[in-house]
């Protein structure tokens, strides 16, 4: 997925500062492994809003889209197919 | 700046035609401590409620900003700050998030009463051991067939006592974090939702406030809101607009505050002078003047980037603090501007500065906020 290391380099700088960008499963839970709590999750999507430009208002409510790296990475891919004139 | 256009301003000056009616007999109502049956009538009749809603549901499907626009004149004309609270809780608590959220099956059941304020709306996130700390909540929801059964119990529900409708957070995962918690409406004669006796409280007193306990109470899958599991998404999305609606009925409030110890300073002689020709109580009328014209213009840009799909979460901290602050200075400079008058039950302003002690702690503390921004900031 493209953006993948963008969203773990992102996890790790705001979250995971000990941790190097090999030892972050992109499919770890970041949820259950309380990585992202509830203002984590603002912030996370303050960050996808500002740098994928993606509208508040188009950001899915699945809890699941921001479950691991992968997922979020995948949301990403998700949300500019269905704004295919941004991309 | 926002120019407000002619239908905007048409709007406001509708509300403003029924605010006399609104007040009348605010302050003997603040002593009773009871909701105002007869001016939520008028509420009614204005069709303010209606107005963030679409119009298939019997809305007005008018903008967030046009929305705050006419709110605002609701606050500087009506004097039932308690009733002004009321309408501000009753529409972002429900109304917001079923039509954002909800499916069409709820959208249809309950936005029409919504809207007509038939049915009034409440909010239940707070409970005794979680406050700030809301995503600590113990009330659960769990998973059986066809259902869901609410079991717990809920603090602080304005407008408990009098609501139709409850949007309830409730605990659907253990350990699910953000991703634990799911909204649910939840309709007053649910067997097994025991709603508690009003609870006096310090100021608005109109607005009334209770418990609510869930003794196995079973509610059908389908009242859930948004998805399960993304009630905390839900509450993020209804606390921006209960901020953006609620404050700027503040503003409204220090708007008429404001005019009328400008009046008041100008008339009231001492030692042969005006006393607004001290500096020490012209200076104070100047702070209120900065207050107001800050925390509005914070309201109405955050709201216009709000509805642009912007991130918004530093500056909805940021206005929120702003505003219950500069409207708690502003009752508080009032009372002082008006010397002991304004101590006096019969000015209106001391019940002003009762009800604006409650900004700075419902909808996130002044210190939940300040961590907010601190957080957004890196810290
Ligand atoms: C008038 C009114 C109406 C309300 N209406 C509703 C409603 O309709 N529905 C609903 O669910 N709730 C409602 N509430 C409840 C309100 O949301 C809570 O009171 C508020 O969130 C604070 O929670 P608490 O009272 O438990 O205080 P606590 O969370 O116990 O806080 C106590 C003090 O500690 C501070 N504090 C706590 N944690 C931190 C921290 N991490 N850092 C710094 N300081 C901290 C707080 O800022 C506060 O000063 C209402 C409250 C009021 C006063």
């Amino acid at each position: 997925m493209k953006h993948t290391d963008a969203v773990k380099q992102f996890i790790i700088d705001e979250f995971l500062p000990d941790v190097s960008v090999t030892e972050l499963d992109s499919e770890y839970d970041l949820v259950h492994g309380g990585v992202i709590d509830s203002l984590g999750l603002l912030k996370t999507m303050a960050w996808l809003e500002d740098r994928f430009d993606l509208r508040a208002d188009e950001l899915d409510l699945d809890p699941n889209s921001f479950r691991s790296v992968d997922a979020i990475s995948r949301f990403i891919e998700d949300a500019h197919r269905r704004r295919p004139e941004s991309d | 700046m926002i120019r407000w256009n002619a239908d905007q301003t048409a709007l406001r000056q509708g509300i403003g035609r029924w605010c006399e009616a609104l007040s009348a007999g605010d302050i003997e109502r603040d002593a009773e401590g009871v909701f105002p049956q007869d001016q939520w009538k008028l509420i009614q009749e204005s069709g303010i409620l209606g107005l963030p809603f679409d119009e298939r549901w019997g809305g007005l499907g008018q903008s967030l900003l046009t929305t705050m626009y006419v709110l605002e004149e609701l606050g500087r004309g009506c004097r039932d700050g308690g009733l002004n609270f009321s309408v501000a809780t009753h529409m972002v608590s429900s109304g917001v998030p079923l039509q954002r959220f909800g499916s069409q099956e709820l959208k249809q059941r309950y936005l029409p009463g919504i809207c007509s304020g038939e049915t009034i709306g409440a909010h239940a996130i707070t409970e005794t051991e979680s406050g700030s700390d809301a995503l600590a909540m113990r009330t659960t929801a769990t998973r059986e067939h066809d259902d869901f059964v609410l079991r717990g119990s809920k603090s602080f529900v304005s407008n408990g006592p009098v609501a139709g409708l409850f949007v309830v957070y409730a605990r659907t995962h253990p350990d699910g974090g953000p991703f634990g918690i799911t909204a649910f409406a939840v309709e007053r004669d649910t067997p097994g939702l025991v709603i508690g006796e009003p609870v006096a409280k310090m100021g608005l007193r109109t607005s009334p406030l209770s418990e609510l306990h869930f003794d196995d109470c079973r509610i059908p899958a389908s009242a859930v809101i948004g998805r399960v599991g993304s009630g905390f998404l839900v509450l993020d999305h209804v606390m921006k607009w209960e901020i953006l609606c609620s404050f700027i009925i503040n503003t409204g409030q220090m708007r008429y505050r404001l005019d009328r110890c400008v009046e008041y300073a100008k008339e009231r002689i001492q030692f042969g002078k005006p006393i607004g020709s001290y500096q020490s109580v012209s200076n104070k009328i100047v702070d209120m003047r900065i207050g107001l014209d800050t925390a509005r213009k914070w309201l109405y840009d955050t709201a216009a980037r709000l509805m642009d799909g912007e991130n918004v979460t530093t500056d909805i901290a940021v206005s929120k603090l702003l505003a219950s602050e500069s409207n708690l200075a502003s009752a508080l400079a009032a009372v002082q501007i008006f010397g002991g008058s304004g101590y006096l039950t019969e000015y209106g302003l001391e019940k002003d500065l009762r009800d604006a002690v409650a900004g700075p702690i419902y909808s996130g503390t002044s210190e939940i906020q300040r961590n907010r921004i601190a957080s957004m900031l890196g810290l």
